[in-house]
């Protein structure tokens, strides 16, 4: 049976590199990534060798490594065709063999091996002397076992849910730490190090409780077998091969239950209203109310906002966590509402590829200019309702943390010039710059079709750098009333800004309809085009 | 024979060096309910997209209740109600939500939009689940919202793509039933489908499309010509056998 699955895996493996070119670039480049980090991860490891914090570090990256396996088999649930369950459950299997057999898949690919030589590191970094390389060489192995039977006891208890619709949602949900992490250790942490606000010092004493967690065991066993205890060593491994006797007992069970439990519902629940808010106020408010509903109960929408909020505070986070110097400077807060208000701009610059073919029944009621305004100003309406308040408050929060609470006003005046350009930009590429949007295995999120790549880039370009400058006028304006009375100051440049914004975004809804009105057929094809 | 609601002309279109729709015409009149069959990839559904004004043709001319779609897209569109083969609605609405959002966006009040599609909801059996997220309906069930708000506005003409795929028998006699009421009160619709038997049963016109290009039209009688419609179709288009002899393992007697 293991030999079967293991074949199963390679199989499903290599016939990626066999389907589209999207799959076999995607396939070429996750070899590529897992090269990278079981070699990075290596070496990193290795580079703790002598420091004072070399086992706190090492039980972080373990945890992490821990951690990753955990979150990233939810994310490609559909990716690994051996992760649900269900896949086998028309086969007269018995669970025993098939555990054994769906471990051994697991282990396989080159994930697990990156995974394997990365935290062989460690037999460098942190092991000393020849009992300490051979209590590594274990404390990995079982960390790698723990790690596979803790994300399989995951998958099967989650098969269910992770099929249903929820469960697909919970995924694109998932996309929001991940952001965050990404941008943590891609931006904020190296710009820190750079000039001083994180040194390794700085993890001294982080496994005060990490050290009890499973990763935590396998780093410290190492540590106390260079250090001349073996015998603790073997009582933390001891505990570790007991931990993951446990979870696959737990797995074997779970296995036992998804077997004759996996079905393809969805358990929905009833909402409380049913009628549509903003009866009054015409198609506009129609408009509105659908744009306004999604963005609450669409998780790709609530991720967008939620990766606006991170990028906003990424922009200032040098200057947040930065020691003295020319990198500190609060009126990095503006370039925060600049970005911000960009990417709100950008994440809705195609909202008929994001509708997809929806758009049909929108379409099938657009019958003139004056209806294409009315669509598009409701579209900004349910926007800025979310976004105004959003950005506003985060201004203030991130002018706060800069312990320069004033520059929190400069900002917001810009954040709305900014929002009132980015919307009508957005309704301007929305119409000029559409392309069709696809959901890709092994992501959540749906993203370009093939070969629109570029659009994405075009997009994103076009939206930051527009908004910057339809905001320029509005920074010089807060630079040259620096010293004005704040009384008369804050009013007339939140008040003076906002009829700007609003200003921008009407013209870019008259410019959008009058474009879009000989263009219905194409942004429905579009439409048509994409999934969702 | 009424006058024409659905008159078509030459109507072509190409995909690179493919050509879907080979210059097809067409006239259904008005009151009629007519049925559109072919094979798969004949053109049924690319068709169907220009005469709604949903994808813009190479050549031809589609003209709705003498209104031409291409000339004059918001006459058009606000007489006609289509339901697409692949149902994609807005998944985060409640039913009701999306069927008032449709009547809504054909500039109906609400409290009639309200009123119409608790209505429509009721007649298609859908009124249980009204409050659910559309992403939680069934392949069936999302038919039937999307042919709800397809009529939430009356068309006086209705295009249909595959109406009947995936939806339960009882589901689906409700619909033959909707769809002849509304034949009955004047209006005009004109549907794809593969099931020869429905098409037999409840249309008075039939056109059979076949590599892009119309291959019969008439009454479901003439086309018929005396046989049953499947074995019109497949005399029209020719069937495609292949050689099942070498799965002579394959039964119960066999080892």
């Amino acid at each position: 049976m293991a030999r079967v699955l293991v074949q199963l895996k390679l199989r499903l493996v290599l016939n990626a590199l066999r389907s589209s070119t999207a799959a076999q670039t995607s396939f070429i480049l996750s070899t590529f990534f897992a090269f990278v980090v079981g070699v990075g991860g290596f070496y990193v490891l290795s580079l703790f060798r002598g420091l004072s914090a070399s086992v706190d570090l090492t039980t972080v990256i373990f945890t992490a490594f821990a951690l990753s396996w955990l979150i990233l088999p939810i994310f490609a649930f559909g990716l690994d065709g051996t992760l649900d369950p269900a896949t086998l459950q028309l086969y007269p299997l018995r669970t025993r063999p098939l555990a054994v057999g769906l471990l051994a898949a697991s282990a396989a690919g080159a994930w697990p091996a990156a995974n394997l030589l990365g935290l062989l590191g460690v037999t460098v970094g942190l092991a000393v002397g020849v009992l300490g390389v051979l209590v590594a060489i274990v404390a990995v192995v079982l960390q790698v076992l723990f790690c596979i039977t803790l994300a399989r006891l995951v998958t099967t208890s989650m098969a269910r849910l992770l099929r249903s619709r929820r469960g697909k949602d919970l995924a694109v949900f998932l996309f929001i730490p991940i952001f965050a992490l990404l941008e943590l250790l891609g931006q904020v942490i190296p710009n820190a190090a750079a000039h001083g606000g994180i040194t390794a010092a700085s993890f001294a004493g982080v496994d005060a409780w990490m050290r009890w967690l499973p990763p935590g065991l396998a780093a410290h066993a190492i540590q106390d077998a260079s250090h001349g205890h073996p015998g603790t060593a073997l009582a933390r491994l001891g505990l570790l091969a007991a931990v993951i006797i446990v979870l696959g007992w737990l797995w074997v069970r779970s296995l036992d239950r998804a077997l004759v439990t996996a079905d393809t519902s969805t358990g929905s629940s009833q909402l409380r209203g049913t009628a549509l808010p903003l009866a009054r106020y015409g198609l506009r408010g129609v408009v509105a109310a659908r744009f306004w509903i999604y963005q609450r109960r669409d998780p790709t929408s609530l991720v967008y906002w939620a990766m606006t909020a991170v990028i906003m505070v990424v922009v200032s986070a040098s200057t947040i966590l930065g020691t003295a110097g020319p990198h500190k400077h609060p009126g990095v807060v503006i370039g925060s509402a600049v970005v911000g208000a960009g990417f709100v701009a950008y994440f809705h610059a195609n909202s008929v590829g994001l509708t997809g073919p929806p758009f049909i029944t929108e379409a099938l009621a657009l019958t003139g200019r004056r209806s294409l305004r009315a669509y598009f100003s409701g579209q900004n309406i349910a926007l800025g309702v979310i976004a105004v308040p959003l950005l506003t408050a985060i201004c203030f929060g991130l002018a706060a943390a800069v312990r320069s609470p004033a520059q929190g006003v400069p900002a917001a005046a810009v954040a709305l010039a900014g929002l009132g350009a980015g919307l009508g930009l957005s309704n301007i590429l929305t119409v000029t710059l559409a392309y069709p949007m696809a959901k890709r295995t092994g992501s959540p999120m749906r993203q370009a079709a093939q070969g629109f790549g570029s659009y994405t880039f075009g997009g994103m370009l076009a939206s930051v750098a527009g908004v910057a400058v339809a905001a320029t006028p509005v920074i010089l304006a807060a630079a040259f009333t620096s010293t004005a009375p704040a009384a008369v100051r804050t009013p007339l440049l939140i008040i003076c800004s906002a009829a700007y914004g609003l200003a921008l975004a009407w013209a870019g809804v008259q410019i959008a309809a009058r474009e879009a009105e000989g263009r219905l057929p194409e942004l429905c094809q579009i439409a048509i085009q994409s999934t969702v | 024979m009424g006058e024409p609601a659905i008159q078509v002309r030459g109507l072509r279109k190409s995909f690179g060096p493919k050509e879907a729709v080979a210059g097809i015409d067409l006239e259904i009149a008005a009151g009629s309910l007519a049925g559109l069959v072919g094979p798969n990839g004949a053109g049924k559904t690319t068709s169907l997209s220009m005469m709604t004004g949903l994808l813009r043709p190479d050549a031809g001319k589609v003209l709705i209740n003498g209104v031409d779609v291409w000339s004059d897209p918001p006459a058009a569109k606000a007489v006609i109600g289509v339901v697409p083969a692949d149902v994609r609605l807005f998944e985060r609405l409640s039913g009701a939500e999306l069927v008032e959002y449709a009547g809504r966006l054909r500039g109906m009040p609400a409290s009639e939009a309200r009123a119409r599609g608790a209505q429509l909801l009721d007649v298609l059996d859908l009124a249980d689940d009204a409050k659910r997220l559309v992403a939680d309906y069934s392949t069936g069930m999302r038919k039937k919202i999307a042919l709800g708000c397809a009529l939430i506005h009356n068309p006086q003409v209705l295009f249909l793509d595959e109406p009947l795929e995936g939806v339960d028998p009882i589901s689906a006699d409700v619909i033959r039933r909707l769809l002849t009421r509304l034949v009955g009160s004047g209006s005009t619709v004109l549907f794809s489908s593969h099931v020869m038997e429905l098409v037999e049963q409840i249309c008075d016109h039939v056109s059979i499309i076949d590599k892009g290009k119309i291959v019969a039209t008439g009454t479901t009688a003439h086309v018929q010509g005396g046989k049953s419609l499947q074995r019109a179709f497949i005399d029209l288009v020719g069937s495609r056998a292949s050689d099942e002899e070498v799965l002579s393992w394959l039964g119960s007697s066999s080892s």
